[in-house]
């Protein structure tokens, strides 16, 4: 199963601290995608997956959406 | 600031720099961001990085290590939310902590004025510190008449300052195309009815109005009803880029743009031709008009890359005589010795700074969301080579 987190127009610390609520209720099968607006999400991400040995970060892309802005979208799993 | 749960970017360069001190400074952006960029004071600092998302996963074990590090902490991030959230959990555990207000994007935008000359002359020499990035632009006033050098993007700072001293812009100057920042320089006068120059040199073509200057020109500001005036003389340098203009006011104070800093000199490669440059900058440090200055010349450079190159009144400046004798970038004896030494002092540019070159050429307006994200981190605008052994 995919769950989408639209974290879009948030601030840090709000992307991660709401993708970790929502992995807490996925199982271990689960993806979790996560768009955000801030460019900062993109390291933070991978910071967050390196320092937190139960977090797998699949994979991270960039999209544009209608109005032309930019979202990062990030791939993110339970490891347990 | 007392109770206070945040600190201002203003505030704490007041206490960084002002008075010296060196508080605790909790960084809670990731690894790469901090090991790019931090708070610097004019003393060394010990900072501890910890990134905001262990607070999230672990705040017991996070809170615990900053408190066996110590207490009554600065807490930064990027832009000041996360670092925000980080200082109440700290807080709340009974610990000391402030947040600086709009984090590291801005620190890099603080600008603070320090006065340069004594008053004794009859007009005003300004250096606008934009010390988070270390960056210095400049403001020359007299009667009622302003000329500024190297503005910034952030236009209200000089339009602020200008109105508190009823002073109107007649002149806005660029010592070169920036590569490191966007240039306010062009929107500054326009916005003021003033002529704007910058020069790029042949070959680039400058999508902006100026008003060209050529080296040797002087500019006469102020003077009007008995008061005082002050001239600024032209003085062409190529090299840090093929357009490069110095400006030297009064006789005095050489503006010197990128072309020669308080420690080191501008880097010839950021146009890609390092050779072609490098050879141009060695002869304006050593055959033009600019070698035939005299030792008292205060040099006022565009940047500093440390600190420490504030005196202690807080200006970054320095005799050119002291640099003539202490740099060992102009203790190269040729060209080739001096293109050989350019190519090793110098590591690749960041990737941003083709756009601000880009954009510093263009006309079109770069959005403020988009302008912060290319500006962000400190100038690498300087070559230094080091010290040749003595004796």
């Amino acid at each position: 199963m995919e769950k989408i987190l639209d974290a879009r127009g948030l601030k840090c610390p709000m992307p991660i601290a709401k993708a970790k609520k929502e992995l807490e209720s996925l199982g271990a099968q689960d993806v979790l995608k996560v768009l955000a607006t801030d460019k900062g999400s993109v390291l933070d991400m991978q910071g967050w997956a390196k320092a937190n040995k139960r977090i797998n970060l699949i994979k991270q892309e960039t999209e544009t959406d209608e109005s032309g802005r930019e979202i990062y979208v990030h791939y993110l799993a339970r490891l347990s | 600031m007392g109770d206070s749960t945040e600190i201002t970017p203003r505030e704490l360069f007041e206490r960084l720099v002002t008075r010296g001190e060196t508080p605790p400074i909790l960084d809670v952006r990731n690894e790469d961001e901090f090991a790019a960029w931090k708070i610097e004071g004019i003393r060394p600092l010990a900072h501890l990085n910890v990134p905001y998302f262990g607070f999230i996963d672990e705040p017991e074990r996070s809170a615990e290590q900053v408190a066996r590090a110590g207490d009554n902490w600065i807490a930064v991030c990027a832009k000041g939310d996360s670092s925000a959230f980080v200082a109440e959990i700290l807080r709340e555990r009974g610990m000391r902590a402030v947040n600086l207000v709009g984090g590291m994007e801005a620190w890099g935008n603080l600008h603070v004025p320090v006065r340069v000359d004594d008053g004794s002359r009859g007009f005003e020499l300004w250096q606008i510190d934009r010390y988070g990035k270390g960056c210095l632009s400049y403001a020359l006033l007299a009667g009622g008449q302003a000329i500024i050098v190297d503005a910034s993007r952030h236009l209200e700072v000089y339009e602020t300052f200008l109105r508190e001293r009823r002073a109107r812009v007649v002149q806005v100057l660029d010592t070169h195309v920036h590569a490191d920042h966007l240039s306010g320089g062009a929107e500054l006068a326009r916005r003021a009815g003033a002529p704007f120059f910058v020069a790029t040199g042949a070959g680039v073509d400058l999508r902006r109005a100026v008003r060209p200057l050529v080296d040797g020109t002087e500019l006469t500001l102020g003077g009007g009803a008995g008061g005082a005036a002050v001239t600024v003389r032209v003085i062409a340098t190529p090299g840090h880029t093929p357009g490069s203009m110095c400006y030297l006011v009064d006789g005095r104070w050489l503006l010197s743009g990128d072309t020669i800093f308080v420690s080191g000199i501008g880097r010839p490669d950021l146009g890609g031709q390092v050779e072609v440059w490098g050879r141009a900058l060695f002869r304006t440090l050593h055959e033009g008009p600019l070698s035939a200055l005299p030792d008292d010349v205060v040099v006022l450079p565009a940047h500093f890359a440390s600190p420490t190159e504030l005196d202690r009144r807080g200006v970054v400046e320095r005799r050119l005589g002291d640099i003539r004798a202490a740099s060992p970038e102009l203790a190269l004896p040729t060209e080739a010795a001096f293109v050989e030494a350019m190519r090793r002092a110098v590591k690749a540019p960041p990737d941003v700074y083709g756009k601000i070159i880009a954009a510093n050429l263009s006309p079109a307006d770069v959005p403020d969301e988009q302008a912060s994200e290319w500006e962000l981190g400190k100038n690498q605008c300087a070559a230094s080579v080091p010290a040749a052994p003595r004796g």
